[in-house]
């Protein structure tokens, strides 16, 4: 057997974990009504569709970055607070660009993991008379095809757009930062996969452990938080770039220059305009080619590394709980709207997806909260810097409600046959991200208190907001449902549904942002008198939606 | 809300000309049947022959091209959530929340339909305890065994003590102890004269054992239906067994032959 004898392998078994993508049938979905025969192809569509459009974002993002390289002189020195050496700049963009390709790849394999696992593909394989490289080799294949649009976009835009903007040298120096960025971001989905398959998928439940399993989840996605936190914190990576060049050579700047992905983002610049370009001291240099050098030697062994454990991962049976003393069991019975929250709760802590959906609005929160009080800028600017905190996070709750949805597929072909109503359900989901955003709103309330001018005023804006959060995704959540007892339920995990997922919260963000407009529009005015003008806004969007949605959900 | 009363009209399950369709394809096609007061009702079939399309449309999974399906008098279709809150569900594959222990998956099905907490500890205390499942009560559903995570699912179906229990193979991967016990239960179940089980199997050995009266699907078209002793009277040999009658009435026992003897040949 060989490679060839594994691509025609994978063609086969891609079919089939495309479909489980899209469907999820073996995670005890039902086929949507109509036509089975078209279903298959339907599937591949949608799932290409999917890869189309992370190739599409990360694409926009490449040629974002490559039009602030090309206008850097510009935007170094006229744009920023504090001018900053043009090379410097260029590098810190281009480190901005890695690791939002490594964040989003990653985030990408968090959300694509659960399904390659519960697809069950290649135990299906296993059992067959294919010998051990050629399985290998295909799990290798098919764990790159579900990357491979997104992959390809980053390998060979990237070089071209560097390259255009600074010239033909600086798109060839590029290469090696985006190849180790691309292995990285896919080994670390894979060793995240793993370590979910065997410690936080098989773990007990009760006696705090669910505790222990959020710990895992938060500790996971700080480093995804990455794709958003970065660009959450770019003015901060930014004045310290500024600092550290205006320092000159400093262990400040050696540090930064062993670090991935300065090191090798640091290359283009320096190619093109030469070392004395970036404040490198006696030997800096030669710390950034070897640490430059040493990621790439480490992108290497992860790839082969990778080889090896993608089908351990595609193959490994959940991880066995350790034993423990049986209790006698005890159910806490509540209504079933606490009961769908508390469900979905509970499947977020055993599954990174979803997890990191609740996760990263409240992540966001702690970082702009602890920023804000680090700083500790003026009282005016804390409390600018707090609203815009509140203000991420209940846009971002909005905008992640239609992925609270796809927790559903999971077992639909049971829940569908309990007696519990649309309205019950969908008032579940709904409080599960009211909960998520009145955290968020918490805890920048609770690290940034100290700093603000009118802490009760904030408190007045949290809770004004709340409103137009709910009534966002009650409106979000009540098309979905509708659209899932019309066409069987829509599977829209943020990957193989990423389309449904963003059609729908388009309205959503509308809504939730309604009263954040009136907010602005009267700031000249007492703020109190906005707060209180944000809160009509939202509490009447709650009734209108409230009253459209719920009274269609009866059964 | 523990399980709805059995009121309405006191017949467990009543369908009327019920068809089922996959896009061009009929799974079910006509079918009537009632499943009585005090009576373990049995659909036999052969793969495909509409037992689990039958039962999908019973509790609300597939929506029927043609017919009616009432529970207790409440049609599934307009009255979803009255008949869902009086039929407990055993479903054919072992498809649950893989993420949730079997404690919190019963938290959730006893949330949702309302049951009383110290009657929902008591009475899942006592299942758990038959079945055996007090080890595997706080690990995930993931890592447990078919066998195991089909109690699990007998274990909610009878959490509510259901008037009407519906069962799609349910005893596919039971041990043998399991096995008698949920045989012995279904029987103890019925006993009170108005609750009722519908029950599909390939098993015809269990079918014999267990149901009242069966009806044999086949093609999606009910071919009989009625206790043993009745089919035995519509042409099969006189001692017939369930599986004899099964093959003759579903015109297999030809084919099997004919099977037999192109397989002696290779």
């Amino acid at each position: 057997m060989s490679w060839r004898a594994a691509f025609r392998l994978s063609q086969v078994a891609f079919v089939e974990l495309s479909f489980q993508a899209i469907y999820a049938f073996r995670q005890g979905n039902v086929l949507p009504p109509g036509d089975t025969t078209k279903l298959s192809a339907r599937a591949r569509s949608r799932v290409l569709q999917s890869k189309g459009l992370v190739a599409g974002l990360l694409g926009f993002l490449t040629v974002g970055a490559a039009f602030i390289l090309h206008t850097a002189s510009f935007v170094a020195a006229v744009l920023l607070p504090t001018p900053i050496p043009v090379p410097m700049f260029q590098a810190g963009v281009l480190t901005a660009l890695l690791s939002l390709d490594v964040a989003f790849l990653w985030w990408t394999g968090l959300q694509v993991l659960p399904t390659f696992l519960s697809a069950g593909v290649l135990p299906v394989l296993e059992p067959l008379p294919i010998d051990s490289p050629t399985l290998r080799q295909t799990a290798v294949i098919l764990y790159l095809r579900l990357f491979d649009l997104p992959i390809l976009t980053l390998l060979v835009l990237t070089p071209v757009v560097v390259g255009l903007a600074l010239g033909p040298l600086a798109g060839f120096a590029i290469l090696p930062g985006v190849v180790a960025a691309v292995v990285f971001a896919l080994a670390l989905a894979l060793v995240t996969g793993r370590f979910f398959v065997r410690r936080v998928q098989g773990s007990r439940g009760g006696g705090g452990r669910s505790i222990l399993r959020w710990t895992y989840m938060v500790l996971w996605v700080v480093p995804a938080f990455g794709l958003f936190g970065f660009v959450t914190l770019a003015p901060a990576f930014f004045g310290a770039l500024t600092t550290l060049a205006a320092a000159g050579p400093s262990l400040g700047f050696d540090a930064l220059v062993a670090t991935f992905p300065f090191s090798l983002a640091a290359l283009p610049p320096l190619l093109t305009d030469g070392s004395s370009s970036l404040p490198i001291g006696d030997g800096g240099l030669e710390l950034l080619l070897a640490a430059g050098g040493g990621y790439v030697l480490l992108a290497v062994g992860a790839a082969r590394w990778m080889g090896r454990a993608i089908r351990e991962v595609g193959i490994a049976p959940p991880g066995i709980p350790v034993p423990a003393d049986p209790r006698p069991p005890t159910l806490r019975t509540t209504g079933a709207i606490y009961a769908v929250l508390v469900k979905d709760l509970r499947m977020a802590s055993r599954t990174p997806g979803y997890a990191f959906l609740i996760l990263l609005p409240i992540l966001d929160a702690v970082a702009l909260g602890l920023l804000t009080y680090v700083t500790g800028p003026r009282p005016g600017t804390a409390t600018s810097l707090a609203l815009g905190a509140v203000t991420t996070a209940a846009l971002l709750a909005t905008f992640f409600g239609p992925a609270f949805f796809a927790i559903e597929v999971v077992a639909y072909s049971y829940g569908r046959t309990l007696p519990l109503s649309d309205r019950s359900l969908v008032l579940g989901k709904v409080s599960l991200i009211g909960a998520i955003y009145l955290v968020a709103g918490g805890l920048v309330l609770a690290l940034a208190d100290l700093r603000l001018d009118q802490p009760l005023i904030f408190l007045g804006f949290v809770l004004a907001e709340l409103p137009a959060v709910l009534a966002a995704s009650l409106l979000e959540l009540g098309i979905l449902l509708r659209r899932a007892r019309k066409h069987g339920l829509p599977l829209v995990n943020l990957y193989t549904g990423a389309w449904v997922a963003i059609l729908v919260s388009i309205p959503g963000l509308f809504v939730a942002s309604a009263p954040l407009v009136a907010f602005e529009a009267l700031r000249p005015y007492p703020q109190t008198v906005a707060v209180a003008a944000m809160a009509l806004v939202a509490l009447g969007s709650l009734s209108a939606i409230g009253l459209f949605v719920l009274r269609r959900q009866t059964s | 809300m523990d399980a709805g009363p059995a009121t309405g009209s006191g017949i467990p399950l009543r369908v009327e000309n019920l068809s089922v369709a996959y896009g061009e394809r009929t799974a079910v096609d006509g079918l009537s049947l009632d499943v009585r007061p005090g009576e373990i009702y049995g659909l036999l079939g052969s793969n495909g022959a509409g037992k689990s399309s039958t039962i999908k449309a019973i509790v609300g999974l597939v929506r029927p091209a043609r017919g009616t399906i009432r529970v207790f008098g409440f049609d599934v279709l307009t009255d979803s959530l009255a008949t869902k809150a009086r039929i407990g569900y055993v479903p054919e594959t072992s498809m649950l929340y893989e993420a949730l222990t079997p404690h919190e998956f019963l938290e959730f099905v006893s949330g949702v339909r309302r049951l009383d907490p110290e009657r929902a500890t008591a009475r899942t205390r006592d299942l758990v305890t038959a079945f055996r499942l007090t080890e595997e009560f706080d690990e995930p559903i993931a890592s447990l065994s078919n066998g195991t995570r089909q109690k699990v699912l007998v274990v909610a179906a009878l959490l509510h003590q259901p008037p009407l229990l519906v069962l799609d193979e349910p005893l596919n991967h039971l041990d043998p102890r399991s096995l008698r016990l949920m045989k012995d239960l279904l029987a103890q179940y019925v006993r009170n004269g108005t609750r009722g089980v519908l029950f599909s199997t390939h098993a015809m050995e269990i079918a014999e054992q267990l149901c009242h009266r069966v009806g044999i699907l086949d093609h999606g078209v009910l071919r009989g239906e009625g206790t043993l002793a009745s089919l035995r009277e519509r042409g099969a040999e006189g001692d017939a067994s369930l599986e004899e009658i099964f093959l003759h009435l579903t015109q297999e026992d030809e084919g099997v032959r004919a099977a037999l003897a192109s397989l002696e040949k290779t």
